[in-house]
């Protein structure tokens, strides 16, 4: 039996919880940190030896250049940066109009397994899934042929497309997932005052269920706005490549200039970064519901 | 008035089927039709049917088995380490201390990185000459010169196998979170009183709950490592040599820059099955663990 009090005991769990708690907070912070602070600094201090890990003069010029369209003449990596303006507002585009047209489908879709029991509900669900699970490489050069013969090469109208392959199955599951925790009185309350079927859905239920919509509209435009692999495939000019492809040329520059690929970097992950901050809490019970429960 | 429950739920579904079927079903069966095919874009004219042979070839292919190789290694390095790295953080996340809720907001920040973000992160980290890694191992002690990491092939391959844990561990994270928040809080106690070790009370109350979560991330996650593209693409291009060549590389290198249309569809082809047969394991594995709600 010990004799020590309790209150003397050394408290090994919590030592090894805020040890831990320490480690792993550095390695999730630090390396965006790191270009981070590259972005502010001038491109002699960004290649130091050893490395500064504050910027001892910071500056605005990595991101001032994107805004000079002469600015690209001047640097290495010029056509890169004069595409970057560009490039940000396609994603922008191509990004919300993904998610609003991801939402326009999905939720009859949702309502209806939500609401309503089906012959062939469960196959079609688990259909929904399995073309999630198609990998992008299998649809890539099919759909390059498609767009091509229908001359949306090189438009937003092919990326949007191809977006909602990836999507679209996944808004479907995580809308269902909300719209089935919206009360059924609800609407019921709602039709003995007489409210017709679409009043109903509009006045009544889309406004309770709005967190899941809100929810599926983020994903979707993160998807959409990360994505990689299509948008190379099918943009070759700053009338659809969107910033992932422009980001990308910085790095496979063989001239590459740090601080202006650590700006550009920057750039592409502050959209998505700031909706999973704001809507952190959202986004993870989505993220739970849509997949530990299917 | 009269619609059926059916008939009225495939109202509701038919835009999304539509979309679907249009977006994913037929390039699906148009691109099996184009690896029955000699078919290079740099010679439209010469596009024949050849029946089988682009996927007898891949038989002797060596790049694309040197490749499957690949892939296979590095599916079974970034799963083992996601799944280390995120049993730990989800762990420490759920005990109660002050600054759990930064370090929660932490844990989602690789989540909001593009891959090509990440990979360009990275490559200004693991840089020769301007590497903070090497900084870092420098002013440590660990190493006395600036290593060239990204030139050898196994330390290429297991820096772009950590980089694309980064990415992923918010993931994995997020649904052990879930599943660990389910534990009933007096199984614990009750294990405290039988005067079970922090070791036993993980292996005896908390592992059997995670198990299904677990289930899911595993399978989620050798999905995702499968697919991997974005990071490897900026951070080694497949090199160096084709030390880190996986199969989503290959295939785009295939298509995009030889523009071999007719084996890069057959590639595509044996990618979407082996991901398949693996998705189709999981729907089943959780449909018997009764536990795939619909």
């Amino acid at each position: 039996m010990s004799t020590v009090p309790l209150r003397y005991r050394v408290p090994w769990k919590k030592i090894v919880v805020y040890a831990l708690a320490a480690v792993f907070a550095l390695y999730l912070l630090m390396p965006f940190y790191w270009i981070f602070a590259m972005s502010f600094m001038h491109e002699v201090d960004a290649v130091s030896v050893p490395p500064q890990w504050i910027p001892e003069h910071p500056t605005l010029d990595n991101y001032l250049s994107f805004l000079r369209p002469d600015a690209g003449e001047a640097l290495v990596g010029g056509r890169a940066i004069e595409e970057t303006p560009f490039a940000l507002g396609n994603s922008l585009v191509v990004a919300i109009s993904t998610a609003v047209l991801n939402l326009v489908l999905a939720v009859p879709a949702a309502y209806a397994f939500s609401r309503l029991k089906f012959r062939g509900g469960k196959v079609l669900l688990i259909g929904y899934l399995v073309t999630r699970m198609v990998p992008s490489v299998a649809i890539i050069i099919p759909f390059y042929l498609m767009m091509r013969s229908l001359g949306l090469l090189d438009t937003y109208g092919a990326l949007i497309l191809s977006y909602l392959t990836f999507s679209l199955p996944v808004t479907i599951w995580v809308l269902k997932d909300f719209f089935r925790a919206v009360p059924r009185e609800l609407e019921d309350a709602a039709r003995v005052d007489r409210c017709g079927w679409l009043r109903t859905m509009w006045e009544v239920f889309l406004p309770v269920a709005a967190p899941g919509l809100v929810a599926a509209a983020v994903f979707s435009f993160m998807t959409a706005w990360n994505e990689f692999m299509f948008a190379l495939f099918m943009t070759s000019t700053k009338a659809a490549k969107t910033m992932p492809v422009v980001a990308a040329n910085f790095a496979t520059d063989m001239n590459t200039q740090f601080t202006l690929m650590a700006a550009a970097g920057v750039l592409a992950v502050l959209p998505p970064l700031v909706l999973v901050l704001v809507f952190q809490r959202l986004l993870v019970q989505g993220m739970a519901a849509g997949s530990v429960k299917g | 008035m009269t619609l059926t429950d059916t008939r009225r739920a495939y109202l509701l579904n038919t835009p999304a089927l539509v979309v679907l079927l249009a977006l994913v079903a037929y390039p699906i069966g148009y691109s099996f039709w184009v690896s029955l095919h000699r078919q290079n874009l740099k010679r439209p004219k010469a596009v024949r049917f050849i029946g089988l042979d682009n996927y007898l070839s891949l038989w002797q292919d060596p790049a694309f088995l040197g490749s499957l190789r690949t892939t296979g290694l590095f599916v079974l390095v970034v799963v083992a380490m996601t799944v280390l790295l995120a049993i730990s953080l989800a762990l420490v996340l759920n005990e109660t201390f002050p600054g759990r809720g930064v370090l929660r907001s932490l844990a989602l920040l690789p989540w909001a990185m593009p891959g090509v973000v990440n990979g360009l992160m990275w490559r200004t980290i693991f840089d020769a000459k301007t590497g903070v890694l090497n900084g870092l191992l420098t002013s440590l002690g660990i190493i006395d010169s600036y290593q060239a990491w990204l030139s050898s092939p196994t330390g290429a391959f297991f820096l772009t196998a950590f980089a694309q844990v980064w990415n992923t561990l918010p993931f994995a994270v997020i649904l052990l979170l879930a599943g660990l928040s389910t534990i009933p809080g007096d199984l614990y106690d009750a294990a405290k009183v039988d005067r079970a070790g922090v070791f036993q009370r993980f292996r005896q109350v908390t592992l059997p709950w995670l198990l299904h979560p677990l289930l899911i991330v595993l399978i989620l996650e050798t999905m995702n490592a499968f697919k991997a593209f974005d990071t490897i693409y900026v951070l080694t291009g497949g090199g160096p040599g084709d030390a880190t060549d996986v199969i989503a590389v290959l295939n785009i290198r295939t298509a995009l820059t030889y523009t071999d249309f007719g084996l890069g569809s057959a590639y595509a082809w044996v990618i979407t099955l082996i991901t398949l047969v693996v998705s189709a394991g999981y729907v089943a594995a959780l449909y018997r663990k009764g536990s795939f709600e619909l």
